[in-house]
Order: structure tokens, then C-alpha cells, then sequence
């Protein structure tokens, strides 16, 4: 018996958000893994996430590359009615990045000027304290921009303010869609912003911003993004998830490859996905983090980290890594104290379908080579 | 700011606010609403203007277009202000998913501001329903339009290279594809579309 004749749903519809970190799920359809796996996949593209989301919950979209904390809010409900979302997969990790407006990096290199800031990457967010007291005299804040409010980046730029010992009630935490991010700055309607790739990248590049903290800096390996859908779906289609999780297992190890990481920027580039020059997309998905546009780039050689070579916890979903996210969503007030989730975080990141999973089928992903891969054209076989 | 005109009568209408850059979509859907109700303004702006417009005009109700980016910006209002919007799911009880589905798939969504009476949101979310769902439709129609012609196109091309290369009348041609359809339980597109592939080696 193959996969193939027993994938219940071998049609899916697919959501995304136009960020440098879907790229698994573009390199799976690109590169044939879904087809490999049985599955013919249409990627739709989201211009936000909460639509995103509801698409999940209603149905429109079969799966979607989700914000980790996604499925949480929604069991909680947060926004959204209570909803059992499941995360199978996690897709990625290291992908996020702090940028201040280039006005405001100036101003900060003026007040420490006898202080070695540039060996200070990453910044600390003390070198907002003065900022921050400045404006609070005149009676105004500092504005931050996150995408969303259930997201790795909005609790990570909070992390980042209090290491620094910058207090939240003294800066605005504004929710701003991704794209819209870079025009927001660069009008000065806010200071900066926590973001994920490609927008770093354009804000240096256009000389509006600097990037000065990765998210690798505050939370290392947290995932970001992971694979969600309706924990019903999971329950109706198993040979479908199955293939689903394969399929994208081998698109995240196939991008663990630093020669197939170009190939996949310039996948990107396309008007599907990012509709984004290369330029732009490039640099995060090798290894370099741009600062300034007059300084050099940083080497940040996990930014966007899609799998362990090798080792492939490094995409099972983890009930450590969803405690730590409530955990965080308790500390903002966004889960209130003693709501109840209607899926517990065990049952959320269910990690006992990846390893079944994997268990099955891994002997059926290619081995990759550093010089390239070859898609194998062998039948799947259940073992 | 709040009107402090307590005589005007458009105190008592609903006041609606409607995100939607299609103007043609907004226009249909204002005059579905009877004026006399509902205080209704339009915007197409986006990000923080958007915001600010929401400040001014303090609505009952945000009818928003579902696949609008300002969405995000809109769900986090409801923890920045206690007066701000709730996503509409907010007010709708368990029971009520159905009512969720049905905006979402008809591509619309709404917020709500606390104090307004449900019964009286309803009938501006029938009308948005009704009036976007056309609009999705259509969209849907226009897209089978297109795919249509596109089959056509292959179907003709597959067919042209069959009389010029196998020497076959059109008619012919046409039923040779139509029988390769029928034996293989393919449609006559996929056939047309196998030949050019074959034909372009």
C-alpha cells in the first residue's frame, strides 16, 4: 500500500502571509515535495492574520503557516470564538529582528557618544532609557510597531524593553500589518519595530532604519512559525496530515542546505509570494543580518533556522516551548487569570503525531547532499 | 471627538463606519442601508490614518472588507482602548460560529463598540452579507470565465496541432481527443493540455 491511495484530502488550500520565513511551504510546492508526497497544493496568500485565522476556524483554508502563539489564542479564544487549532510542525525559528528608525538611531549615537556603542550589537534597550525620559517630559512615547498581538514579536520586543529596564507603561505597543511596517517608519509614525524578514531588510536598505537586535539575541530557537489546522481536520484526514508533515519536513531539511538558500530567495522574489526584489530577501536567508546602510552587515549565521541538520527535533513541536508562550501571554493580561483553553498546550503542539509520523516515513526522505539534492522518484511505501 | 448636540436625531442613528477600497462595493452596500437608520461613512484609508479616523467618527460598527491588511490593527484595538471595537466574534455566543462562517465566507467582518443594541447590528451584517456575497459571486464567476476561455484555448491549440501534424480533419481531431478523455477518465482540457506538453518536446 502507498501514502498516496490512502490521502484522504490530496487537494489542500494552503494560507501564508508574505514573509521571508514561508519559505517552506513555497520550497514544498516549488520544489515538488508536496507533489512527491501525494498532495497537490494551492498556497493562497493572506493579507493579514487574523483573516488568516478565521479562514482556519471557517474552513476556507485547510492549514496555514500560523504566529506559534496562533493556536493558543485560539483555544483561549482570544478575538476569535474557542477554537481547537493543533500545531503538528514547527516550520521556523531565529527569523525576527528589532529595528529602530534611522532618526532615532542617531539620536541614541549622539547621547552615547563617549560609550563603544557599536561593539554593542546587539543593543540593549537601556540605550532607550534617556529617549524615553525625554519624551515623557514633553509627554509622548516612544512607538513601537508589532504585527501582531498574539505573536512571538510582540513578546519579544517586550522582552528586549525589560532587560533593558525600560518600563511598558513609558513606550506604545502598536499592531501594524507587516507590509505596512517600513511605510509607518518611514513616515515617522512609529520609532521602530519588530518584524520578521523581508522588512528588516528594506528598512535598511532604504536608509530608514537599523537593525540592531536579532530575535536570536532575546528568545534563541523559540519557534516562530509552525504548521496549524483544526484539530477536527487533523482527526478526519490522518494520511493527509501525515503527508503534509513529510512533505514540508523535507522542504524545511532541504533549506537547512546554505546552496539551496539562494535558489529559495530568489523563489521568493516571485509575485506569489514576496513580490520583492532579491536584494531585499537575500541577505536573512544567508546568514547576514543588515544593520545600517553606511555599516557593515552582521553575521548571524542561525537567522532564519528551518530545521536541524540532522537531527529533526528541530521541527517536533514542544509542550516546553507552548508553556513558555503562555506563560508570556499570562504576563501581558492576554490570557486572563484563570481562563480555561479548550485544548491543553500538550494536545496543541502534539508532538506524538510528529514522531508517528516521522517514525513511518522518515526513511523515505531524500538524503541531501551540501552540493545539491535529487528528488527521488520512488513510490512511497507504508513500512 | 463625541457630538455634544443632544437634539440633532442623528443621535440615534447607527453609526457605521466602512472600510473598503472597491468604491463600486462600498456604493452598493451604502444604499442597501436605509439612511435613515444609519449614520454610515465611508474610508479607504489605511494604517494609522485609519486609526485616527476611528477616533474621530467613533463608530457602532466597522464593517471591513475580510481581506483588508488593516484587520490586525483593528482585533488588537479592543486591549489598547476599553470603548474601542470588539471583533464581532466578541458579542456572538457559541452558537453563533454559523454566523462567523457565513461573514467570513462572503468576505466580510465587522467590529463592535459595546453599548450598541445587537438586534439593530444584525440587520447591517444581513446586508453586508448579502451584498458582499454577490460581490464574491461574481468574482468566482469572472475567475470560471477565465478559466473557461483558457480551456478553450488549449483545447483549440491541441487540436490545430493534430491537423497540422497528423493529417487529421477537425473533426477528427476533435474526436480522437474526446475518445483519449473518455479511456483515460480525463477531462478533454487535461488531454488538449498532455498533447501540447508531448508536441513542445
Amino acid at each position: 500500500m502507498t501514502l498516496n491511495n490512502v490521502i484522504e484530502k490530496p487537494d489542500l488550500s494552503i494560507g501564508f502571509i508574505s514573509l521571508t520565513d514561508c519559505a517552506p511551504l513555497v520550497i514544498a510546492k516549488e520544489m515538488g515535495f508536496f507533489k512527491k508526497w501525494g498532495l497537490s497544493v494551492d498556497l493562497h496568500k493572506q493579507n493579514s492574520w487574523s483573516t488568516l485565522r478565521d479562514k482556519v476556524h471557517s474552513g476556507l483554508l485547510d492549514a496555514a503557516q500560523m504566529l506559534s502563539p496562533m493556536p493558543i489564542a485560539s483555544s483561549y479564544g482570544l478575538d476569535c470564538l474557542k477554537t481547537k487549532v493543533v500545531a503538528p510542525l514547527v516550520l521556523s525559528r531565529n527569523g525576527n529582528a528589532i529595528t529602530l528608525s534611522a532618526a532615532l538611531y542617531e539620536t541614541i549615537k549622539k547621547q552615547h557618544i563617549h560609550q563603544p556603542y557599536h561593539s554593542d550589537i546587539p543593543l540593549s534597550s537601556a540605550y532607550l532609557k534617556e529617549e524615553v525620559a525625554t519624551r515623557k517630559m514633553l509627554g509622548n512615547k516612544i512607538k513601537l510597531g508589532a504585527v501582531f498581538s498574539y505573536s512571538c514579536h510582540y513578546y519579544q520586543l517586550v522582552s528586549w524593553l525589560q532587560a533593558g529596564g525600560i518600563n511598558l507603561q513609558d513606550v506604545d505597543i502598536v499592531i501594524i500589518p507587516p507590509a505596512d511596517m517600513v511605510t509607518a517608519l518611514a513616515a515617522g509614525e512609529i520609532d521602530g519595530f519588530c518584524v520578521g524578514g523581508p522588512w528588516n531588510t528594506q528598512a535598511v536598505r532604504t536608509q530608514i532604519g537599523f537593525t540592531g537586535v536579532t530575535s536570536l539575541d532575546i528568545w534563541p530557537g523559540t519557534p516562530e512559525k509552525v504548521l496549524g489546522l483544526l484539530q477536527t481536520f487533523q482527526e478526519n484526514n490522518p494520511h493527509t496530515i501525515q503527508a503534509l508533515i513529510m512533505a514540508l519536513q523535507e522542504a524545511c531539511e532541504w533549506l537547512e542546505i546554505i546552496a539551496n538558500r539562494f535558489e529559495a530567495a530568489r523563489l521568493l522574489t516571485d509575485s506569489h509570494y514576496l513580490d520583492m526584489p532579491l536584494d531585499n530577501i537575500a541577505p536573512s536567508l544567508l546568514g547576514s543580518c543588515l544593520t545600517f546602510h553606511d555599516e557593515s552587515p552582521r553575521s548571524v549565521p542561525s537567522y532564519n533556522q528551518f530545521s536541524l541538520f540532522n537531527d529533526r527535533v528541530g521541527n517536533c513541536p514542544d509542550t516546553i516551548d507552548g508553556e513558555m508562550l503562555v506563560k508570556h501571554m499570562k504576563q501581558q493580561g492576554h490570557i486572563k487569570d484563570g481562563a480555561e483553553g479548550a485544548l491543553s498546550v500538550q494536545d496543541i503542539f502534539c508532538s506524538d503525531i510528529y514522531h508517528q509520523t516521522l517514525a513511518l516515513f522518515s526513511s523515505k526522505i531524500t538524503p541531501l547532499n551540501p552540493l545539491g539534492s535529487v528528488l527521488s522518484s520512488q513510490e512511497l511505501k507504508i513500512s | 471627538m463625541k457630538s455634544s448636540n443632544t437634539l440633532s436625531l442623528s443621535d440615534n442613528k447607527v453609526k457605521v463606519l466602512l472600510v473598503e477600497n472597491n468604491k463600486r462595493k462600498a456604493n452598493e452596500f451604502m444604499n442597501a442601508l436605509d439612511r435613515s437608520n444609519y449614520h454610515i461613512v465611508h474610508v479607504s484609508n489605511t494604517g494609522v490614518s485609519l486609526l485616527k479616523e476611528v477616533d474621530m467618527f467613533l463608530p457602532d460598527i466597522i464593517i471591513i472588507d475580510i481581506e483588508s491588511p488593516d484587520r490586525d490593527m483593528l482585533d488588537s484595538l479592543n486591549k489598547i482602548s476599553s470603548t474601542a471595537p470588539k471583533p464581532i466574534v466578541m458579542f456572538a455566543e457559541q452558537e453563533d460560529t454559523q454566523l462567523i462562517d457565513i461573514l467570513v465566507k462572503s468576505g466580510v467582518t465587522a467590529y463592535v463598540v459595546g453599548g450598541v443594541n445587537l438586534n439593530r447590528v444584525k440587520s447591517i451584517l444581513d446586508t453586508a452579507i448579502a451584498r458582499f456575497t454577490q460581490y464574491q459571486g461574481l468574482k468566482d464567476e469572472l475567475e470560471t470565465t477565465k478559466q473557461k476561455l483558457t480551456n478553450q484555448r488549449v483545447v483549440e491549440q491541441a487540436k490545430l496541432w493534430l491537423i497540422q501534424t497528423k493529417k487529421l480533419s477537425e473533426k477528427d481531431a476533435y474526436h480522437s481527443m474526446r475518445k483519449m478523455a473518455m479511456d483515460n477518465g480525463q477531462k478533454i482540457e487535461d488531454v488538449a493540455k498532455n498533447i501540447l506538453a508531448l508536441a513542445s518536446l
